[in-house]
């Protein structure tokens, strides 16, 4: 799966996620911050973590969550990561 | 102590889309209690058929599609876009009613945005039950489908938490004073309002929402259908019976009652639409070792409570008349041994909806209001035939109460709708572990 396909994978999740106001995600790209440019609530965004553990089905380690901050590119690469563990 | 006043009221309510379709089905006569689908749907493994429920086309809520399985916790969506989806994210459903209905109460009561938002105004709302439907998947998803804790979603404790409906409403309308829940299981939303009260009459808050609510939760039927006290074999509309000789049980309902309470001085001044006065509440305990049986003697104590509190001669008795075989008939007895047998009249409208549990107090407080406002009695469905026996209870030596039958208080309990002169109105609800709450609201 290649980078491109997990930032649409994410705004998947994104777009499903009633608090993300919806037209924040039209300039999505793997520079944007969760928290800091969509608002995402630090509450939400661990739900959107676990959703995309369910939607790539992967599996991050504990350690590494918290280590993750909230970039999109950080995110995308945690991704990848569990991808090549598998 | 200060006197109180009722300013604003608002809910959700079963088979209705709002308050006003609410108060023509209630005196018109009719029922508010259908089959369930969901309920139909596992067959013989539930024994009731029936439920007083409101669907998400009447209530304006329903579950978001948030791109997880169906064994996942779901978002609720607001379809008016009245509730911020961030608020939504914290509530469960009840929650959610409880926020709407707050809504509705306050926009009744006028209040100013200052007023709300001020030290002196404070949330009580309570709820029956614990987490139901969202707390069961959650608990599923670890225990049984193995998966992480980070994988039930970061929402669960906002949304089970005991006194959900109070923070969630507090959160959403940012009052600075107190926020609690009370919890007396069947009598929770009569004792959140009577804790409302006192808050105000003691001088510690200025105005308070305050009720109590329950969402829609098979959960919920399902462990009442378990302790075999759930309505079985007559028709919807005809399910709940309260004082009928052939009632069998009650009927599980849902929904949510939120009412607006103020000091009165200070409602009178801004000019308020006083909906009603509530003359004094009194709470007490059976005190004899039994969860479940009705206690007429701790009911004695109830009215000779109140009536310490206030002047009591009602117009209309608001019962709790559940439509079980040993809750009605010490319940009426024990009103009886007060009031006589004539002169007031009883009103039982859990024969209309059913019994709405943690929202039963306070939907039926708003049913007296309403009560007030017509000035008519609500009705006793089904109560078409009173036993003329004596109860065994009854013919024992250490029988305190009255010697005569149901049905020489047949003139007690209207049929259907009726006009009198309404001033007062005591509203009696109970629940399991022996706990008795009693309230008497005037007409300003």
């Amino acid at each position: 799966m290649t980078r491109e396909e997990i930032l649409k994978g994410l705004i998947e999740i994104l777009e499903n996620t009633p608090q993300v106001d919806s037209s924040k995600l039209k300039n999505v790209t793997e520079k944007t911050d969760f928290i800091t440019d969509l608002e995402v609530p630090s509450t939400e965004l661990i739900n959107v973590i676990a959703k995309a553990e369910s939607k790539f089905d992967v599996e991050f380690d504990d350690d590494d969550i918290d280590d993750l901050g909230s970039s999109v590119s950080g995110t995308i690469d945690l991704i990848e990561a569990a991808f090549k563990n598998q | 102590m200060n006197k109180v006043a009722i300013v604003g009221m608002d809910g959700v309510f079963p088979h209705c889309k709002d308050m006003q379709e609410f108060e023509e089905k209630l005196f018109s006569n009719q029922s508010l209690i259908r089959n369930w689908d969901l309920v139909a749907s596992y067959d013989k493994k539930i024994r009731t058929k029936v439920a007083g429920y409101a669907t998400p086309e009447e209530t304006g809520f329903q579950k978001f599609s948030n791109g997880l399985p169906d064994e996942y916790p779901m978002d609720l969506e607001d379809i008016s876009g009245q509730i911020p989806n961030v608020n939504l994210a914290t509530s469960d459903l009840g929650s959610a009613w409880a926020m709407k209905a707050s809504l509705g109460a306050i926009k009744d009561a006028g209040w100013t945005k200052e007023e709300i938002e001020s030290e002196e105004t404070g949330v009580v709302i309570g709820t029956g039950s614990g987490g139901q439907e969202g707390t069961r998947k959650v608990w599923n998803l670890f225990f049984e489908h193995g998966k992480k804790t980070r994988a039930l979603g970061s929402s669960n404790v906002s949304r089970s938490m005991i006194y959900r409906d109070a923070a969630n409403v507090s959160c959403l309308i940012k009052n600075k004073g107190v926020c609690e829940a009370i919890g007396s299981a069947c009598a929770t939303g009569l004792g959140s309002i009577g804790y409302a009260y006192r808050l105000i009459a003691f001088g510690l808050q200025d105005r308070v929402i305050a009720g109590g609510t329950e969402g829609t939760a098979l959960e919920t039927l399902i462990g009442f259908d378990a302790m075999q006290v759930l309505s079985t074999k007559f028709s919807p509309e005809e399910s709940s019976r309260p004082y009928d000789k052939d009632r069998n049980g009650f009927v599980c309902s849902f929904g949510c009652g939120i009412v607006a309470l103020e000091n009165y001085d200070q409602a009178k001044a801004r000019g308020a639409n006083i909906l009603g006065v509530i003359d004094g509440y009194f709470n007490n305990s059976d005190g004899d070792g039994d969860m479940f049986a009705p206690s007429f003697d701790g009911q004695q104590r109830l009215w000779t409570g109140l009536k310490k509190q206030t002047y009591i001669n009602p117009d209309v008795v608001k019962a709790h008349g559940t439509s079980t075989a040993t809750g009605d008939v010490v319940e009426l007895f024990s009103i009886a041994a007060q009031l006589g047998k004539d002169g007031y009249h009883v009103s039982a409208p859990k024969s209309q909806f059913g019994h709405m549990l943690g929202a039963a107090g306070a939907v039926e407080v708003i049913v007296s209001l309403l009560m007030l406002k017509k000035q008519m009695v609500s009705p006793c469905l089904n109560s078409d035939n009173l036993k003329t026996e004596l109860e065994s209870f009854q013919t024992k030596d250490d029988w305190q109460g009255p010697k005569e039958p149901l049905a020489a208080y047949r003139n007690l309990l209207p049929q259907l709708a009726l006009a009198k002169p309404i001033n007062q109105i005591v509203c009696l609800n109970y629940g399991f572990g022996g706990t008795n709450s009693a309230m008497a609201i005037s007409k300003d």
